[in-house]
């Protein structure tokens, strides 16, 4: 019964084609490996010519068809048909496409992202409050490297679903700059003195022009907004610099940038506020530490 | 540096100069001050630039041991071999700079008139026989605008004023500006008001006539009858009042056609 057994297994191991699985085998690896350098020799001469953008998106389409061709002669190599595998395909993916709805919207998601092309690797954007610069447009996902160096994946879905602000698109930007002066300053002599800053900047661009507009009477100040337009990259700079350039100038002619303040009337016919003078505070002696307590 | 006013010679384009090790040259140009020193190992070259309040004219350069104060910003770089020469050249602009008139100039239809502009120019400190490139120095700070139809379509561009002079006596000739004839050909049967205009610096080459005054090749704008397009033709020649002149610089971008075709709005904003 033994000896039955033995020769059993023995022969379903010597039954199993090996030749066909390992050539099949190398097939794959072979598949990885040609994939792989085809792709890098794809991207090394794409990087001089095309954007970022595209060189990762090539680079991966020739990996996945060279991939993809090496699979399916591996699988016929191994004896499988290739109508089977898709009929078991066709079956499966009802049965997996229920399994992985998310995995499945997220890649359909990341396909309508490719078409649409809101934004492209290189560019910084906004999503729900996380702001930062594409670093990768997957399948799945799109990594962000945030400003602070996070690495932050946003699923595709969230991308399809949520408004995405690209800040990158355009080659220029507007910088909008909210100014309060004291009620009592000239606002002619304050909008002069911005578009004077404006021409100055060498970072602002002279055209679009920059414009001053009074916003708002504010509780405390005479709100103003300072637009001037800057390149994309100078940004922070142009932002950073203006502000203290508006202080600065403020400063020098004398001009106040109040911080609020509030007056307490108690009103015509009520009582004076009682206010009381107290003395000196006397010094209180804090108790002694238990740390020097022991010492 | 005062004491050294009677080293003091004119500074020249594409001109090697010789160092000695420790020495250090000394320029006046513009509103900019330059500073190239040697040392055995090192090349060392501070710059900075002066607010613009009153309007230099020349440049002068002086051999010294003296350097500035610790706050003008330095930049080093290794010295191959035994290179002691220095040679500045100088480059156009690498972005098209718009010149501005102050006052709209009109050109009637199916007119043509020629305006001369002085564009500033970058100085590329160049060290040794092979002119190994160590930095480019800005001779003036430009400011930055924008051209195009909208704020979405266009390009950035160097901004200049000009007087939008038509003699060309009239130009000032600095040696950190080279000096563009354009002519504007109006095919047009409306008059063209001709508030901006975008002269495209980077495919033009820069020559020195015997003066020691930098040229740009002359460059022939036509307004197109059809109001959308303008075309643009780079010279082959200079002009002759240049008189002999040499190129000491190429172009910073080649164009494949002689010819550029551009949109209407691209040129005169």
């Amino acid at each position: 019964m033994a000896d039955e057994l033995k020769t059993g297994a023995m022969n379903v191991f010597v039954d199993i084609a090996w030749g066909q699985w390992i050539s099949s085998g190398f097939l794959l690896v072979l598949g990885i490996v040609l994939g792989s350098l085809a792709a890098r020799s794809v991207s090394k001469v794409m990087a001089k010519r095309s954007s970022r953008h595209h060189t990762v998106m090539v680079r991966r389409l020739v990996f996945y068809v060279i991939f993809l061709l090496f699979g399916v002669a591996a699988l016929r190599e191994a004896g499988f048909s290739l109508d089977v595998v898709l009929g078991a395909a066709g079956i499966l993916t009802v049965a997996i496409g229920f399994a992985s709805q998310t995995s499945a919207s997220n890649m359909i998601s990341g396909l309508f992202l490719l078409v649409e092309k809101p934004f492209e690797i290189g560019d910084f954007i906004e999503v729900e409050a996380i702001m930062g610069e594409v670093v990768g447009i997957d399948m799945l996902s799109v990594k962000l490297r945030t400003r602070d160096n996070l690495y932050v994946r946003i699923p595709n879905e969230t991308l399809i679903k949520t408004p995405v602000i690209n800040r990158s698109r355009f080659p220029i930007r507007r910088i909008d700059l909210s100014v309060g002066i004291a009620y009592a300053e000239d606002v002619e002599k304050v909008e002069n003195l911005l578009m004077e800053l404006a021409e100055k900047n060498p970072v602002c661009l002279e055209e679009p022009k920059a414009f001053v507009l009074v916003s708002a009477f504010g509780p405390s100040s005479v709100d103003l907004q300072f637009s001037f337009w800057v390149p994309k990259d100078k940004v922070l700079e142009g932002k950073s610099g203006m502000l203290v350039a508006v202080k600065n100038a403020l400063d020098k002619e004398g001009i106040e940038i109040p911080f609020p303040h509030s007056s307490i009337y108690a009103g015509s016919h009520s009582e004076p506020f009682r206010v009381q003078l107290l003395g000196l505070e006397k010094n209180i002696e804090k108790e002694v530490l238990d740390a020097d307590k022991e010492s | 540096m005062d004491n050294e006013t009677d080293s003091r010679r004119d500074g020249n384009w594409a001109q090697p100069y010789e160092f000695v090790s420790g020495q250090t040259q000394y320029h006046r140009l513009g509103h900019v001050r330059l500073w190239v020193t040697l040392l055995d190992k090192e090349w060392q070259v501070r710059s900075e630039t002066r607010a613009p309040e009153t309007d230099p004219v020349g440049w002068t350069e002086s051999i010294g041991h003296q350097l500035p104060h610790e706050n003008v910003s330095l930049q080093r770089f290794i010295r191959e071999g035994d290179s002691s020469t220095i040679t500045f050249i100088p480059a156009v602009a690498n972005l098209p700079t718009v010149i501005r008139p102050y006052h709209p100039l009109t050109i009637p239809g199916g007119a043509r008139c020629t305006i001369y502009v002085g564009t500033v120019v970058w100085m590329k400190v160049c060290a040794g026989k092979s002119q190994t490139l160590l930095t480019e120095v800005p001779l003036a700070v430009p400011s930055l605008t924008w051209v195009g139809r909208n704020t979405m379509e266009g390009e950035l561009c160097y901004s200049s004023s000009s007087f939008g002079r038509l003699l060309l006596e009239a130009v000032p000739k600095r040696p950190w500006r080279a000096v563009t004839p354009v002519t504007i050909i109006n095919r047009q049967a409306e008059p063209l008001l001709l508030e901006r205009f975008s002269l495209p610096t980077p495919i033009l080459s820069l020559h020195q006539n015997e003066r020691g005054q930098l040229w740009t090749p002359g460059v022939v704008v036509e307004a197109a009858t059809d109001m959308n397009s303008a075309s643009l033709h780079v010279d082959e020649g200079l002009l002759t009042a240049a008189g002999p002149c040499k190129q000491v610089a190429p172009a910073r971008e080649k164009v494949a056609r002689g010819r550029l075709v551009r949109a209407f709005d691209r040129v005169f904003g």
